[in-house]
């Protein structure tokens, strides 16, 4: 693919009581913001695991968002309080090993706040639009490829392709 | 496996920018696929039945359903599949309304999300676990914390349809600030004389458990099974011989040193005292950092004259648990006290006012006493300083409310109400006296509430100005009141004999404290949150935990008596069934792996991990490891993040599930 | 050295410990661990500057506890323990895995070991771990023993490395770290020989799903040390055991090193120092700090 139609993928893991329901406002108030982030739904952002994002990072995300209710709002009162001690290690840890600050990024976002929902994807998708592709990251997954070719990926382009046959 | 795919137009709704024929089509070829349609509206009696349909013919295993948020169809297309002969957990929700076909415009770009949101429901769909939802008992019985008019009547109605009420009151007595006023807006009858007959139904209920001078010091568990543990504060006076004659009351040599804050400080009260006359119960307490007993070690009047032996100097705290079902949250307000900061908070107070520094610049709640028939001043208009009788009062409104930048951004929503009421109280006693009232606007939509404050300024020649205070200075007895008119663009200055502030409204001081002990959330002023702001405005976002009355927000008493009501009505409805379900998605320990750090244990919000005895043949314990009891579990998956080892896994979201979505990004 | 015998025999004769875990002479500058079960034995228990092994690792493993059980009754396992190694034990004891009263802290008096085997004791041979070391008097010992000497003073090495590291790019960062993590033959000798990584299964262990790539190859070497690194966050106490232990000389204190300066600064936390606070992974404060977070 050529750098100029390159889009970025972009994973958002969100608890299932604020911010996915903040994202179902902000489709229900018909907000637009880009396609290029898809989420996946936990039930809480103290049960995200910081090896998700590594997976993703495999999985060639080139940028990734942790979201949940805010500090004392927490569905499950203080998931959310260990989630922020859990990621600011991890952040800092990722940073220092050279990933940029912006390729993961955290927010809270409540179940009224469609808005902000939108706001925060925006701007994942535009900070990871401005780095370009994980270079460095494809460069581990890419030897990881050559070294095993047999592995099986799942991909999309193939299965399009055979629709398209069809 | 086979997996059926269902993807739904919605209408126009999806389908709009969502090419579902083209998704289907696509998602015929995903690995597991068995069959991939797409219907104009799958939720319908024809989509649902096309659904199942598709499962018995073609075998399936599990589906994924193509359609708007899982918030809001999940339900019906699992209760589909059941009827289909598959569990309920092996159906997926890809969102392709909310987050896909309503967010995005470019329908090429859209119909490639929607298939890969299809694809990592299917993938996630593969690895789901059949899972049998969980029952757990109720029990029936309700907690209500707060004996203010929102707690008594929510007691009430529960008790009398049947069921048993625990009503938690920190004060001595049950009343809340309603037996402090003296008349009531909008019809102005008298406070106590509506309210004493509710406290002593309360007292003499067979179903009611009525612990005044207590507090709730732990809640644990879970909606229909809640244990709480209640700090019953010592009173000094043993409850069962006491007869609440008072002589003890009339005879303790303490007089000037505390003061009655039933009375909002305007007099003393004794060290052995009962609140109010009317209090229920009808039982003093002894205040330990006043009585001379407990400074001195001598004393001992009450004890003198005390016919039933009732004082105990050595009584201590002690803690009652309760099995609760549900808990109904009636705590009630504060009055903004603006002679103190509100400690880390931004507000900056009204010194300018002088409040507390003038003896007759007094709070809505202090003039509530003054007017009060029994109050004080026994209903005379007597100001504080020198007890003559003011001839002009100036009220100032929303002191502390609609102020972003000294008190609360919140409108308080009664003090207009009141001070209308207020003055009116004033004029009708006191026939030659003024009555000036500063007001922003006046908001007084209610039944009869308009008309109320028409009454005020028509009737009773209350006179009303538009402008805020600036300032208030004393002067040789008077206090002069500086401000503005802002009808009149002209500045204005009032020389009063006493001022009343109508302060705002403001959640209690502990109350964060409490919503932290019970679980439930508050919003940034302390007052606790519902559930939704339209259609849930009784429940919190905690299960079996329902609000009432001015702890939600400012509130007037009808309003407060109805939210009560309702509230009753909620934790009946829990009532209504022995059991009640629950999704299974619960933690599970891996046994085998579990290595007893304990972490899972530190990190859950509720309690639900315990620790487990692994015993060999011989019944000797060679380890101890983590074991969740389902019960308390609420899946929230904190502690499968937070084990090290990955020796604990959540049902229904565990994380091959979540690799798999990675997988198919 | 007499006095740590001479305990030490006191201590198996009156079955006060079922053995001690200790440090054995092998030749003038190299010692090795040993497990003394006989008062006899005792004597063979020596302290100096090279006890460079943090001995608490052996108090979790199955087989060393059950020495402990004699005739249905539970002993405690005595143990010769630097300083820092104590931290270990007390990090230990916060997570569950052992028992304050299982153990018999022989706490040393510490002035630092060697970088390694075969060199003489001096301020160049400090070992990294060292130099920030703050606490030369044992905590937490039921008899505190040795020698009290200074300690050489000499530069942190390990945080010089960390600024560095710190200065360069974020993509030259990445290519250092994958050149590093790249060695790793995955070898596990790091855990092995950490005291805190005690898992009955290790994460990489776990194979449905597969959480780690087990084979070695860079994608599978960078989540493992990201792994590592992050599941001893806020709870490495600094021994270095893991880097000394790692056969292709992976700098792996530079990432403990790392994460334990944002311990310290983001919750001023540090492992291993108190059995009366909470540990920070595990709890959480209301008021930590919220920048992260959009
Ligand atoms: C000056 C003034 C005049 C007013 N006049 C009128 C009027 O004329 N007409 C009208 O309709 N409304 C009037 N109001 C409003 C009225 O006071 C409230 O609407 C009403 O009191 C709210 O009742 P409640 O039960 O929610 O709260 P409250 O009356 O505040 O009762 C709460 C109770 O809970 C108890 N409590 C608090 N925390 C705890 C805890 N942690 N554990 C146990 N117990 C606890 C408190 O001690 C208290 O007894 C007036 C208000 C003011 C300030
Ligand atoms: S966190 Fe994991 S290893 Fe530790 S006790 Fe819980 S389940 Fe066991
Ligand atoms: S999922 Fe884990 S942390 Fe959450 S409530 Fe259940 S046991 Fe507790
Ligand atoms: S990670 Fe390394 S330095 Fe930290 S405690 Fe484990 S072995 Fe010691
Ligand atoms: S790396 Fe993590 S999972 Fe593995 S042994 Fe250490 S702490 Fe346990
Ligand atoms: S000891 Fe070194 S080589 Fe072995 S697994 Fe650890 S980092 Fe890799």
């Amino acid at each position: 693919m050529s750098d100029k139609n390159w889009e970025p993928k972009i994973v958002a893991f969100v608890c299932n009581w604020c911010t996915y329901t903040g994202a179902d406002l902000a489709g229900t108030s018909r907000l637009k913001y880009p396609t290029n982030v898809k989420l996946i739904r936990v039930m809480c952002s103290g049960g995200i695991d910081p090896v998700f994002i590594l997976k993703a990072f495999e999985r060639g995300a080139d940028g990734i968002l942790v979201s949940g209710c805010h500090p004392n709002d927490c569905h499950y009162n203080a998931g959310n309080f260990h989630a922020r001690r859990r990621w600011t290690f991890f952040d800092e840890l990722l940073e220092y090993l050279g990933v940029e600050k912006g390729r993961l990024q955290f927010s809270w976002v409540s179940a009224s706040e469609g808005k902000k929902f939108v706001d925060v994807v925006s701007k994942v998708v535009n900070d990871v639009k401005e780095m370009g592709p994980f270079k460095s990251y494809d460069e581990l997954n890419s030897e990881f490829m050559t070294k095993f070719p047999d592995m099986p990926e799942i991909d999309k382009n193939m299965i399009i392709k055979e629709e398209e046959a069809v | 496996m086979k997996i059926g795919v269902f993807i739904c137009h919605c209408g126009e709704n999806i389908g709009r920018t969502v090419d579902c024929p083209r998704v289907s089509k696509a998602c015929q070829w995903l690995p597991g696929v068995e069959v991939s349609l797409d219907y104009k509206y799958m939720c319908s009696d024809p989509g649902q039945n096309m659904i199942k349909d598709e499962i018995r013919k073609k075998k399936l295993d599990a589906i994924v359903v193509g359609s708007c948020s899982p918030h809001m169809h999940e339900k019906t297309f699992r209760k589909a599949a059941v009827d289909a002969g598959i569990n309920p957990f092996l159906v997926e929700i890809a969102n392709l309304r909310e987050h896909c076909s309503w967010v995005h415009d470019d329908i090429d770009a859209a119909t490639d999300k929607a298939i890969d949101l299809v694809r990592m429901a299917v993938e996630k769909v593969k690895r789901n676990q059949p899972l049998t939802t969980i029952e757990v008992p109720v029990t029936k019985r309700t907690l209500v914390i707060g004996g203010g008019i929102a707690g008594i009547q929510a007691a009430l109605d529960v008790a009398n349809a049947g069921y048993e009420v625990v009503l938690v009151e920190k004060e001595p007595s049950i009343g809340g600030h309603m037996s402090q006023l003296s008349e009531t807006f909008p019809t102005l009858d008298c406070s106590q004389c509506i309210l004493t007959p509710r406290m002593v139904e309360v007292y003499q209920h067979p179903k009611i458990k009525l612990m005044t001078y207590s507090e709730v010091e732990k809640v644990e568990g879970f909606i229909g099974n809640f244990t709480v543990t209640i700090r019953k504060k010592a009173r000094h006076i043993d409850e069962s011989k006491c007869t609440g004659c008072g002589l003890c009351t009339t005879k303790c040599p303490v007089k000037k040193k505390a003061f009655n804050s039933f009375e909002e400080n305007l007099a003393y009260r004794p060290a052995v005292y009962v609140p109010f006359p009317q209090a229920v119960p009808n039982i003093p307490v002894i205040d330990e950092t006043v009585c001379t007993y407990y400074k001195t070690g001598k004393c001992q009047m009450c004890v003198k004259v005390c016919g039933r032996e009732a004082i105990s100097f050595d009584q201590q705290d002690t803690l009652v648990t309760e099995e609760i079902g549900a808990i109904i949250v009636a705590t009630g307000y504060k009055l903004y006290n603006i002679e103190k900061k509100p400690e880390g908070s931004m507000i900056k107070g009204y010194g300018e006012y002088g409040y507390g520094k003038y003896k007759d610049v007094v709070d809505g709640l202090q003039f509530e006493r003054i007017a009060s028939a029994s109050g004080p001043t026994s209903g005379e208009f007597k100001r504080p300083s020198d007890g003559k009788e003011p001839k002009k009062i100036v009220f100032i409104q929303c002191v502390g409310s609609r102020d972003d930048s000294k008190g609360f951004s919140y409108c308080s929503k009664i003090c207009c109400m009141y001070t209308a009421k207020h003055a009116m109280l004033y004029k009708h006693k006191v026939h030659d006296g003024e009555a000036y009232v500063f007001y922003m606007d006046i908001r007084s939509g209610g039944k009869m509430y308009e008309e109320f404050v028409r009454r005020a300024i028509e009737e009773d020649g209350v006179k009303y100005i538009r402008g805020r205070v600036s300032k208030i200075t004393e002067k040789n007895g008077k206090y002069i009141v500086k401000g503005e008119d802002t009808l009149a663009s002209m500045p204005i200055e009032i020389d009063a004999d006493m001022v009343v502030l109508a302060t705002a409204m403001i959640a209690q001081t502990e109350a964060s404290e409490l919503a932290q002990t019970i679980g439930i959330p508050y919003d940034k002023y302390g007052f606790y949150n519902e559930a939704h702001p339209k259609l849930r405005p009784i429940e919190s976002t905690t299960g079996g935990v329902f609000l009432a009355g001015a702890c939600q927000s400012p509130k007037d008493i009808p309003e407060s008596v109805a939210m009560a009501s309702a509230a009753a009505a909620k934790a009946m409805v829990l009532f209504g069934s022995d059991k009640l379900e629950r999704e299974p998605v619960v933690a599970k320990v891996n046994e085998l792996f579990c290595a007893g750090c304990f972490l899972c244990k530190k990190v859950c919000p509720y309690g639900a991990v315990e620790v487990k005895e692994m015993k060999d043949r011989n019944g000797v314990v060679y380890k101890e490891i983590a074991y969740v009891n389902e019960g308390l579990c609420q899946g929230c998956g904190t502690c499968t993040a937070s084990c090290p080892s990955k020796s604990i896994e959540l049902a229904g979201f565990n994380n091959e599930e979540v690799f798999a979505q990675i997988a198919a990004l | 050295m007499e006095e740590l015998k001479k305990l030490a025999k006191e201590l198996l004769e009156n079955k006060t410990v079922a053995a001690v875990i200790g440090y054995q002479q092998v030749d003038d500058k190299r010692t090795k661990p040993i497990i003394v079960t006989t008062p006899e034995d005792a004597s063979k228990l020596v302290f100096n500057e090279y006890c460079l092994n943090n001995l608490a690792v052996y108090l979790t493993k199955a087989r060393i506890k059950n020495l402990a059980k004699q005739n249905g009754t539970t002993l405690k396992l005595g143990i010769v323990a630097k300083p820092c190694d104590i931290h270990a034990i007390v990090a230990l004891i916060q997570e569950s895995q052992l028992k304050r009263e299982d153990v018999y802290i022989i706490g040393m008096n510490c002035h630092g070991v060697v970088k390694d085997y075969g060199m003489d004791f001096s301020g160049e041979t400090l070992a990294t771990k060292c130099t920030p070391c703050d606490s030369h008097k044992p905590l937490y010992s039921d008899s505190n023993l040795g020698e009290v000497k200074d300690t050489p003073k000499v530069s942190d090495e390990v945080l010089e490395k960390i600024q560095a590291v710190e200065k360069m790019s974020h993509k030259e960062r990445f290519e250092y770290f994958k050149k590093e993590f790249d060695k790793c033959i995955k070898c596990y000798a790091c855990r092995a020989a950490c005291p805190l990584c005690y898992c009955q299964r290790c994460i990489t262990d776990k194979t449905v799903p597969r959480w780690v790539e087990s084979s070695p190859h860079s994608r599978g070497n960078f989540s493992w040390n990201v792994v590592r690194a992050f599941h001893l966050s806020g709870r490495c106490i600094g021994c270095g055991e893991c880097e000394r232990a790692c056969p292709m000389d992976i700098p792996l204190s530079l990432l403990n090193r790392r994460m334990t300066e944002t311990a310290k600064q983001a919750f001023a936390y540090v492992s291993g120092r108190s059995l009366d606070t909470p540990t920070l992974v595990g709890s959480y404060d209301v008021k930590d700090s919220d920048e992260l977070f959009m």
